[in-house]
């Protein structure tokens, strides 16, 4: 088949997909807003607001030849990923005492660029610090994922459905990790993950994944001018609303769990 | 943190608690001990085992090799004194002429090239190539070797694999009643199924992956539609 | 003895130095390799720099053409830095199309450049939609030892004090172009941001500049990008978990550098001036 059909065709079963999606996305928002109600009695009800995130979805071995593999939604952002490995190495990228962990990163349309490069490279250093990779000396793991739609965040929503793909994958890990986005508006306030339209708003990004045991900063990536205290004030923001996807991860475990 | 004890749904860096045991206790697949404690590696449900093995059952679809687990794989290259053999792990396993009943020097055991083995590892580690035997120490072949022809291999995940080995497992009891097969179970996520058509090993087959994700009420219900469908034919 | 227990065990004789809060080659911690920063060093090029961070050497040359404007953007120029990593400055690279470091290094200069604003786009547009500048920056590592991002940073800022355009005249109807090389003005920065890059090594030291063995054995490292206020870039692409504190040490010592590293900069513009 021609590629560009292939891309169209794609992009049209994807459409029809996330619009599926979107309607349970609402109930799952629904209950999702009752959960926070419930935990957050202390906060201001302007806090609470602020720390949420966009509604999640996710389906764990969404196709059947990789060894891991999900597709995740963060609102309307969708990334696809998938995990191979461990397999055999190419010679010239062996290492002896732990595996090559390789990540490639396709866009929505067209090839690669050197912006995909720069996300690659942190995905792939963020995989590579929550796996085991010593486990499996003279191996290749290859991360693949690939961009469904982009309405912001679709740094931290690929590095959360690599998660969920080594997850699926059975590859011996650390600990997990969720990243999470958040904008700074001109007045330096936070706004946790914002998607498109909220993004285009503000003067700056920030995007920070955090490991599931500490709930420190694995990985940081930022965009736009803002001053420290923003910064910091930005890195306890998301790293509260990370408690969020780590809960969600869970759940996910759970339900798979009964057929084990 | 409590920490997670047995039974619980556990996620990599989760702290779990062993309890109940006395004595020594083995860290299966899915477990590793950090500095006093011991954590998780894997999502899944923390099981034990006999001799208080404590393991992660886990969604796993690629075999990483372990000492003494029996596995099938397909004979890739039979030349020279070691068979190579294709067992789904990242290197190929080898295995040599003579861990066959009743080989010898002059005596080679017939090997070909799509021959599906049934092995034991003897040999694996994560810095150097497995090696199966098809024999055990008294150099017994008991259900060890190359299986005869007519048979149906095929691949499913590790995990479904576990669920079929279980002392009792309500999917091959509810079959083994009603219809007559064989079944090889390699722990490296391969079947191997004969029976006495080929409706009823495809049949059987579908069954058997359609476990993975069924409860242990509704294998029943799935048994009898499968007979039904025979029947019908 | 020493070069012994390095080649066989690297990673226990770097912690046996950390423990003794000391690097192997005899700095501290915290403390950065000397650095030199020399600006006009080609006469040839529109604007240029060389920096040199310990034995890192880096140098970026800046030539100035004359392009139509993006039609997105019609009243700006452009400022496209490219950072190559030959096969001479370490035998990690390899001759043929720029690899995956070269690439990201690049975006990452770009990045900053957009982040920051230092250059405004504006003032090297010389007529909308029709005639504006393109600043190429290129960038090339002579010496890959460690913390190349700081010095192409600092090298790309300082190139970009030095370049001076001259005066163009643009006739609408005629489109006729005159460009005037006596009369050239210089390039205004609105601001000088510098890179710091810190290592991570077994999640309690945290090394300041580190050369390129330091790196390979450390577990990660953190790019901070900063004018002295506020912050234009912190990437951190994995390794090792920081806790918030580390990461503000981090910043804090980031903008002390940054404003260092200003200070050497303006110092050598006025030995040119000179």
């Amino acid at each position: 088949m021609p590629r560009p059909l292939l891309h169209s065709l794609l992009s049209l079963i994807l459409n029809q997909l996330t619009r599926v999606l979107h309607a349970v996305c609402s109930v799952y928002k629904q209950n999702f807003l009752a959960m926070n109600s419930n935990s957050s009695n202390g906060t201001h009800s302007d806090d609470k607001e602020e720390c949420s995130v966009r509604p999640i979805l996710c389906e764990l071995g969404v196709i059947t030849r990789p060894d891991g593999s999900a597709i995740l939604t963060q609102g309307h952002t969708v990334v696809m990923s998938a995990v191979y490995g461990p397999s055999e190495v190419r010679m010239q990228r062996l290492q002896v005492d732990r595996a090559y962990v390789e990540t490639v990163f396709r866009p929505k349309a067209g090839v690669p660029n050197t912006s995909d490069r720069l996300r690659e490279t942190i995905i792939r250093d963020t995989c590579e610090t929550a796996m085991i990779a010593t486990l499996y000396p003279r191996t290749t793991i290859s991360v693949i994922l690939q961009e469904m739609e982009d309405s912001g965040g679709l740094l931290a929503c690929s590095i959360n459905a690599s998660c969920l793909a080594l997850m699926d994958s059975g590859v011996s890990m650390k600990f997990l990790f969720a990243a999470v986005t958040c904008g700074v508006t001109e007045d330096d306030l936070i706004i946790v993950d914002p998607d498109a339209d909220k993004l285009k708003e503000c003067k700056a990004s920030l995007t920070f994944a955090f490991d599931s045991i500490n709930k420190n900063v694995i990985a940081s990536y930022t965009s736009g001018t803002f001053p420290v205290q923003t910064y910091n004030n930005g890195l306890e923001k998301c790293r509260q609303a990370s408690d969020f996807l780590f809960d969600f991860y869970r759940d996910i475990v759970r339900k798979y769990a009964s057929t084990l | 943190m409590n920490g997670s004890s047995e039974g619980d749904v556990v996620v990599p860096g989760d702290v779990v608690r062993l309890t109940g045991v006395k004595g020594k206790v083995v860290l299966g697949p899915g477990l590793a001990r950090t500095g006093e404690g011991v954590h998780a590696t894997k999502c899944g449900v923390l099981r034990k085992g006999g001799n208080n093995i404590f393991y992660v059952d886990s969604r796993q679809k690629k075999y990483v090799p372990a000492k003494g687990e029996c596995v099938l794989g397909v004979v890739t290259n039979a030349r020279g004194d070691m068979f190579k053999v294709d067992i789904g792990s990242s290197d190929e396993a080898s295995v040599s002429y003579l861990a066959f009943e009743n080989a010898t020097k002059k005596n080679r055991p017939l090997v070909n090239v799509g021959d599906v083995l049934f092995g034991r590892l003897l040999v694996a580690s994560k810095d150097m190539e497995p090696e199966l035997v098809c024999v055990d120490s008294h150099g017994k072949k008991g259900r060890l070797g190359v299986l005869p022809d007519g048979g149906f291999l095929f691949t499913c995940s590790l995990n479904l694999v576990r669920k079929l080995l279980r002392p009792e497992c309500p999917l091959l009891e509810a079959l083994g009643k009603q219809l007559a097969f064989e079944l090889v179970v390699g722990l490296n996520g391969r079947v191997w199924l004969r029976t006495g058509s080929v409706r009823e090993t495809l049949l059987v087959a579908d069954a058997v992956l359609a476990y993975q994700h069924l409860q242990p009420h509704q294998v029943q219900h799935a048994v009898d539609q499968l007979i039904y469908q025979l029947s019908s034919s | 003895m020493s070069v012994h227990i390095k080649t066989i065990h690297p990673m226990k004789y770097m912690r046996d130095f950390l423990a003794r809060n000391i690097r192997p080659d005899g700095r501290k911690l915290s403390e950065v390799r000397p650095t030199a920063i020399n600006v006009g060093s080609i006469s040839t090029a529109d604007g240029s720099a060389l920096v040199k961070i310990g034995n890192t050497v880096v140098i970026c040359g800046i030539k100035a053409e004359l392009t139509v404007p993006n039609a997105e953007n019609p009243n700006e120029g452009f400022v496209i830095p490219n950072v190559e990593l030959p096969p001479l400055c370490s035998p990690q690279f390899k001759s043929g199309p720029p690899g995956e470091t070269a690439q990201v290094s690049s975006q990452f200069l770009a990045d900053i450049l957009v982040n920051s604003k230092c250059v405004d786009l504006q003032s090297l547009c010389i007529m909308p939609d029709k005639l504006a500048w393109v600043l190429y920056c290129d960038l090339i590592c002579l010496d890959h030892d460690g913390s190349v991002l700081d010095a192409c940073v600092a090298a790309l800022v300082s190139a970009l004090c030095t370049v001076t355009l001259p005066e163009v005249k643009f006739d609408a109807i005629t489109k006729n172009k005159t460009v005037e090389l006596e009369k050239r003005r210089p390039l205004t920065l609105t601001c000088f941001p510098f890179a710091s890059t810190f290592a991570t090594f077994d999640e309690n030291s945290i090394l300041a500049d580190p050369s390129e063995e330091e790196e390979s054995l450390c577990s990660g490292t953190i790019s901070i990008v900063t004018s002295g206020d506020s912050l234009y870039s912190v990437h951190k692409p994995g390794g090792c978990q920081l806790s918030e504190n580390r990461l503000s040490e981090c910043i804090s010592k980031a903008q002390k550098r940054s404003l260092t590293l200003r200070g050497m900069v303006e110092k050598s513009m006025e030995s040119i001036k000179s």
